[in-house]
């Protein structure tokens, strides 16, 4: 299972790179041969993969929207 | 329920959901409690509350539990999800479009109202459908195109990402050889190809693989067999992708206009 996440490229080397997401959590050997992002740069990314370059804005407004997401998150009428 | 029914859908999922959060894709960074739960052949509170943490999957068995008046462990609900099974028939498209807007991080929009205008019901709350759909359609405006050289990574990707099936044929210590058909894509359609063997990783303290044997079909996410599939889910998983693949396709087809 895997979520689309945004994150900043913290380094990157050979087409991998070390991403922090804003949730907090960081991933390394992300595959950003597809999209080429410099170091600082906002990527998406789905599975290993970055997808994406976002611009600050944008990943401003995802990043927003994510914290939306997760503090409305819909009460679980499973929950016990 | 019985609460056997339920743990043996908390098992089977925590079974599929184990590799992404291995590798750091999906849900908080407690492999341990997973790995534990499987090896032990129980489910459990802790085991329970750490998949509902899991930001996609768990929001996807809810939306199938609720429609189907299920609870989301109730085994019929994450087989539906990860294999495919006839609770997806039953989850109407509206639902599925408020919730892929609402309730899944990291979707854009008008991306999700595209795909459900292109689409309606043949969009189904299935995990190969939403890892496919993420690939080959724009969420991305300036992202992955499947016509240029990044399509094969984006197709492995997918591959990997889908859950896939294939039949054992080597049984190693800690890998099986699996026989299984890859996704491939040609003239920018994607299907499955010619069948073709590859190595995944498999964990024989879980049940039943301390009795995993040639010719057993296989459930794989991101190379690791995650259980041995009976005839029926063998029929389903192949249905649902195929039908998942056909509605990708649309997407694609639409996209070239």
């Amino acid at each position: 299972m895997c979520i689309t996440r945004v994150g900043r490229v913290e380094a990157v080397s050979g087409g991998r790179a070390r991403v922090a997401f804003f949730d907090g959590r960081a991933l390394d050997g992300v595959d950003v041969s597809v999209v080429s992002p410099r170091k600082g740069a906002y990527v998406e990314v789905f599975g290993n993969l970055a997808l994406s370059i976002l611009g600050p804005a944008e990943a401003k407004q995802r990043r927003e929207a994510w914290e939306t997401i997760k503090k409305a998150s819909v009460p679980d009428p499973f929950a016990r | 329920m019985s609460s056997d029914m339920n743990d043996r859908g908390v098992l089977f999922h925590a079974k599929h959901a184990f590799m992404p959060n291995t590798l750091g894709y999906c849900g908080p960074d407690e492999r341990d409690i997973i790995v534990r739960h499987l090896e032990g052949s129980s489910g459990g509170e802790d085991l329970e509350s750490m998949l509902k943490r899991f930001e996609a999957a768990y929001p996807f068995l809810r939306l199938i539990a609720r429609t189907t008046g299920r609870d989301p462990f109730d085994f019929a609900v994450p087989e539906a999800y990860w294999i495919g099974n006839g609770l997806l028939e039953k989850v109407n498209a509206p639902d599925f479009r408020d919730f892929s807007r609402m309730d899944l991080p990291g979707r854009d929009e008008q991306e999700v109202n595209r795909v459900f205008k292109a689409l309606g019901p043949r969009a189904r709350p299935h995990h190969t459908f939403y890892v496919m759909s993420t690939y080959a359609t724009a969420s991305v405006r300036d992202g992955p195109n499947l016509k240029n050289d990044s399509r094969d990574r984006i197709v492995t990707a997918m591959d990997s990402c889908r859950v896939s099936w294939g039949k054992v044929t080597r049984v190693g210590k800690e890998k099986l050889q699996v026989e299984y058909s890859p996704l491939v894509m040609d003239q920018g359609r994607l299907s499955l190809g010619k069948p073709k063997t590859k190595s995944v990783s498999y964990n024989s303290r879980v049940r039943p693989f301390e009795g995993v044997k040639l010719g057993d079909p296989v459930s794989i996410h991101w190379d690791y067999a995650c259980d041995v599939l009976s005839p029926r889910q063998v029929r389903n998983i192949a249905k649902y992708t195929l039908l998942d693949i056909q509605s990708v396709n649309r997407l694609l087809a639409k996209r070239e206009r």
